[in-house]
């Protein structure tokens, strides 16, 4: 300021730095996109241009085994949605029964099981270690024990059940409780909720219940006012993720029933599988796919919009 | 000036990753050979099929000799195939065989173990077919061959000296409609009744007899059933006090798929469809009264286990051997556990309900039209298909043969019956008579759209086994929605 020159010098300083920087900041760029190209270049050549070619697909008549397709336009989703496919609406439905009953479960118990490991106790990482084995456990393997463990005859939860003189059930075997089974028996493998949970707990800072202390309120206080707002982050992303996998509940009706008894855990992605596969109606198959993927986008978008209500972020104005 | 060395050897690690990655993606359906020797050396796969000697074949044929000379260009003909461990062993046994015989043909043997009909599926969705294919006739072999892609099988059989339709068994091929065969099975599977030769002994019953002329009406049968079906308090099933609840020994076992209850519904006149192929036949008296038999062996008699209480029966060989059961219906290779497992049993015919009757399952081989050697590939199926090749099979009890002269040549036979545990002094009444004189093919083979239908009828039979309706009833009030799925029979022209 005051002196032209030095003023001169230093936007010419300035200048040049400005084009290193840019220079920089390219070859920055340059270097961001050559180390992520992997995952770039997988995700359009077995993510996107998939989904695009089902998104085609869907609107043709297309059978692998046949050797011409012919395009029909949205005729696929007509005979979806006219009730001509009685057995889609069954495994629509079969599939909404299965999340409504399943997502709140899975929230609220390892909500409270990341609670629980999230106290100073004794021996804290290995129950962490124990809730979080059964994740690794391979879904057929753990669907192969459960299969023995429901068993309604000689199965260890009906014995039990037996002997405390309480009613049994013929859990996967009967139309009635063949949902909330298969809901008890995915239950097995949350710990990788939990863990998320238990990252969300942990970063609350401490002050906060200290005040509380001081304030004198009691542990339902904290829970109530420090705990659930301030995870209400970690409980919209784990609810999301659920509401996805429960829809997309698969290995289960495979393993353990078959879509059975009297098609009743016929969910919409063994049906898909089967009119895929079984069928070879690769066509129509994608057009159940599709469905399947707007109902999962609604329901993602439906979280979102309402997230702002009740989700709270550390250093937000709301 | 280290640092900038090491990012030029990050990048090329990472343009080699990727290069990989999207290469990998492109060869695979390129590769028509799926042959890790031939992709060596040829990076043109292609190139291998149609006759141009790789010089892995042609190191082959030179190891050949002289002898080899005239007998064709070198060929590559590709497999797939499923099976237990011991099965698949037996099909190298047979391609060893034959690419000894042809010295110019290599066989790429593929044995999918997993997912057999996706993976195929994923093969012709690629174009990418394999030259033979083992196929289960109720699952993708016909949606296949609708499409024309087999070819057809009768015009060897007619043309080939060795193997006429005469020389094989009765119901191991499979015709897409009469005259286009489209598969031929490696040998036949029928049902019978195994038992434990103890527990009659011990309960001074006379065990099922094994010829066909003596078979035991249902009448007989049910009395004997509950006979050896006892509870927890050593009371049997004819008796005053019998507990249903508590069986410690059940009568027989009924597993309670189609191919178990076929064999009842052929015997009582019943059929899936009707003579024309024009009507659903399983909701008929003849159909209904046999299905209707065998759930009250459930659910009135309680000589059989519920489908809850089956999931606690184990393999029929543990099962007979543990007492658990007494008698089993199950197909004829149970004979390979049943002879493993070292106790006294035995096999005899199936009870009647108007006449003797089995129904007759198997794999079979078929040949994709798109293959350039449709002659050699014929020559494989009949090695394939040899049981001299597949004898360790035939004396284990896995497989039966599939000529006829095996049969009722009595060297022959005695080959794969004599002297063996897994053939038991009833098994030539039960299984081998039965199947020349009185067997039925399996519904997979002539109901056309059998899954579809079977889609709307097995929900129905769920209730049925369960006693929560009966087989009228429950059949009766899906039949008009089975009816929409019929489309006729695949053996009238």
């Amino acid at each position: 300021m005051g002196i032209p020159a030095l003023e001169g010098h230093s936007a010419l300083e300035t200048q040049a730095l400005r084009k290193r920087k840019h220079a920089r900041e390219r070859k920055a760029l340059f270097y961001g996109l050559l180390f992520t190209s992997p995952a770039i270049l997988g995700f359009l050549i077995f993510t996107l241009g998939p989904m695009i070619a089902s998104f085609y697909l869907s609107l043709t008549d297309y059978n692998v085994f046949k050797s011409n397709t012919t395009f029909i336009g949205f005729d696929n989703y007509a005979k979806l949605f006219s009730g001509e496919d009685d057995l889609f609406y069954q495994s629509l439905g079969t599939t909404f029964y299965f999340v409504v009953l399943r997502v709140p479960a899975v929230i609220i118990i390892s909500f409270f099981m990341a609670l629980l490991l999230n106290m100073n106790v004794k021996g804290r990482s290995v129950f962490r270690t124990i809730i979080y084995l059964p994740s690794i456990v391979p879904a057929v393997a753990s669907s192969m024990i459960w299969l023995w463990l429901l068993n309604p005859d000689l199965g260890l939860v009906n014995s039990v059940l037996q002997k405390l003189h309480l009613p049994t059930s013929n859990w996967l075997f009967g139309e009635s409780s063949v949902i909330p089974s298969i809901v008890l028996t995915s239950l097995w493998g949350i710990g990788g909720t939990v863990i998320i949970f238990l990252a969300g707990l942990s970063g609350i800072p401490k002050q906060y219940y200290e005040a509380i202390d001081v304030d004198g309120g009691n542990w339902f206080h904290k829970l109530r006012h420090i705990t659930i707002p301030m995870v209400t982050p970690t409980i919209f992303f784990n609810t999301i993720m659920t509401i996805i996998g429960s829809f997309q509940v698969f290995s289960e009706a495979y393993i353990l029933t078959q879509g059975g008894p009297n098609n009743k855990s016929l969910f919409f992605v063994f049906y898909l599988w089967r009119t895929a596969f079984r069928d070879t109606e690769m066509g129509y198959a994608s057009a159940l796919a599709w469905v399947l993927f707007i109902i999962i986008l609604i329901f993602t978008v439906i979280i979102f919009k309402t997230s702002k209500s009740w989700v709270h972020y550390e250093g937000d104005k709301a | 000036m280290i640092r900038t060395r090491w990012k030029h050897v990050s990048m090329l690690l990472v343009l080699l990753l990727t290069t990989v990655t999207v290469l990998s993606a492109c060869t695979k359906s390129d590769n028509g050979n799926g042959n890790a020797n031939t992709a060596q050396t040829n990076t043109d796969s292609k190139a291998t099929s149609s006759n141009n000697a790789s010089g892995n074949e042609a190191a082959d044929n030179a190891g050949a000799g002289a002898t080899n000379a005239g007998n064709g260009d070198p060929i590559t003909l590709r497999l797939t195939a499923w099976g237990a461990p011991d099965e698949v062993a037996a099909m190298k046994v047979a391609i060893a065989k034959y690419e000894k015989a042809h010295t110019n043909i290599k066989v790429d043997f593929q044995a999918i173990t997993a997912d057999y009909d996706t993976k195929l599926t994923t093969m012709v969705a690629g174009n990418d077919e394999p030259d033979v294919a083992m196929m289960e006739s109720g699952t993708i072999a016909y949606p296949l061959a609708e499409q024309g892609k087999f070819l057809n099988l009768q015009d060897f059989l007619d043309k080939d000296g060795e193997i006429t339709p005469d020389a094989l068994v009765p119901n191991i091929t499979y015709s897409a409609e009469p005259g286009n065969v489209i598969g031929v099975a490696p040998g036949p599977e029928t049902f019978a009744l195994f038992y434990n030769e103890d527990v009659f002994k011990d309960a001074g019953l006379t065990p099922p007899p094994s010829d066909a002329s003596e078979a035991w009406t249902w009448d007989q049968f049910v009395e004997v059933a509950k006979k050896l079906t006892i509870d927890s308090k050593g009371r049997n099933a004819s008796e005053e006090g019998f507990d249903p609840k508590n069986i410690k020994q059940f009568g027989v076992n009924l597993p309670t798929w189609w191919g178990v209850y076929s064999n009842f519904i052929y015997s009582n006149g019943g059929d899936f469809l009707s003579a024309d192929g024009k009507t659903l036949g399983l909701n008929q008296p003849e159909a209904v009264e046999a299905i209707q038999k065998l759930a009250d062996l459930i659910n009135v008699d309680h000589v059989a286990p519920s489908p809850l209480q089956a999931k606690n029966i184990p393999g029929t060989n543990v099962a007979l051997q543990t007492k658990k059961v007494a008698m089993a219906f199950d197909g004829q290779w149970a004979s390979t556990g049943l002879a493993q497992s070292k106790f006294n049993y035995n096999v005899g015919v199936l009870p009647i309900m108007k006449s003797p009757m089995t129904t007759v399952v198997c794999g079979m081989f078929s040949i994709f039209k798109s293959s350039k050697h449709p002659q050699e590939a014929w020559e494989l199926l009949k090695a394939l298909i040899d049981p001299e090749a597949s004898l360790d099979l035939l004396t284990a009890g896995t497989w039966m043969p599939s000529h006829k002269d095996w049969y009722t040549d009595a060297d022959k036979l005695a080959k794969w019956t004599e002297n063996l545990p897994s053939r038991p002094s009833g098994y030539k009444g039960a299984v081998i008579d039965v199947l020349l004189s009185h067997s039925h093919p399996t519904p997979t083979a002539y109901v056309k759209n059998f899954n579809k239908i079977m889609d709307v009828i097995n929900p129905a039979l769920d209730k049925v086994w369960l006693g929560k309706q009966t087989a009228k009833d429950a059949l009766d009030a899906v039949a008009a929605k089975a009816q929409e799925q019929v489309q006729g029979r695949r053996d009238v022209g």
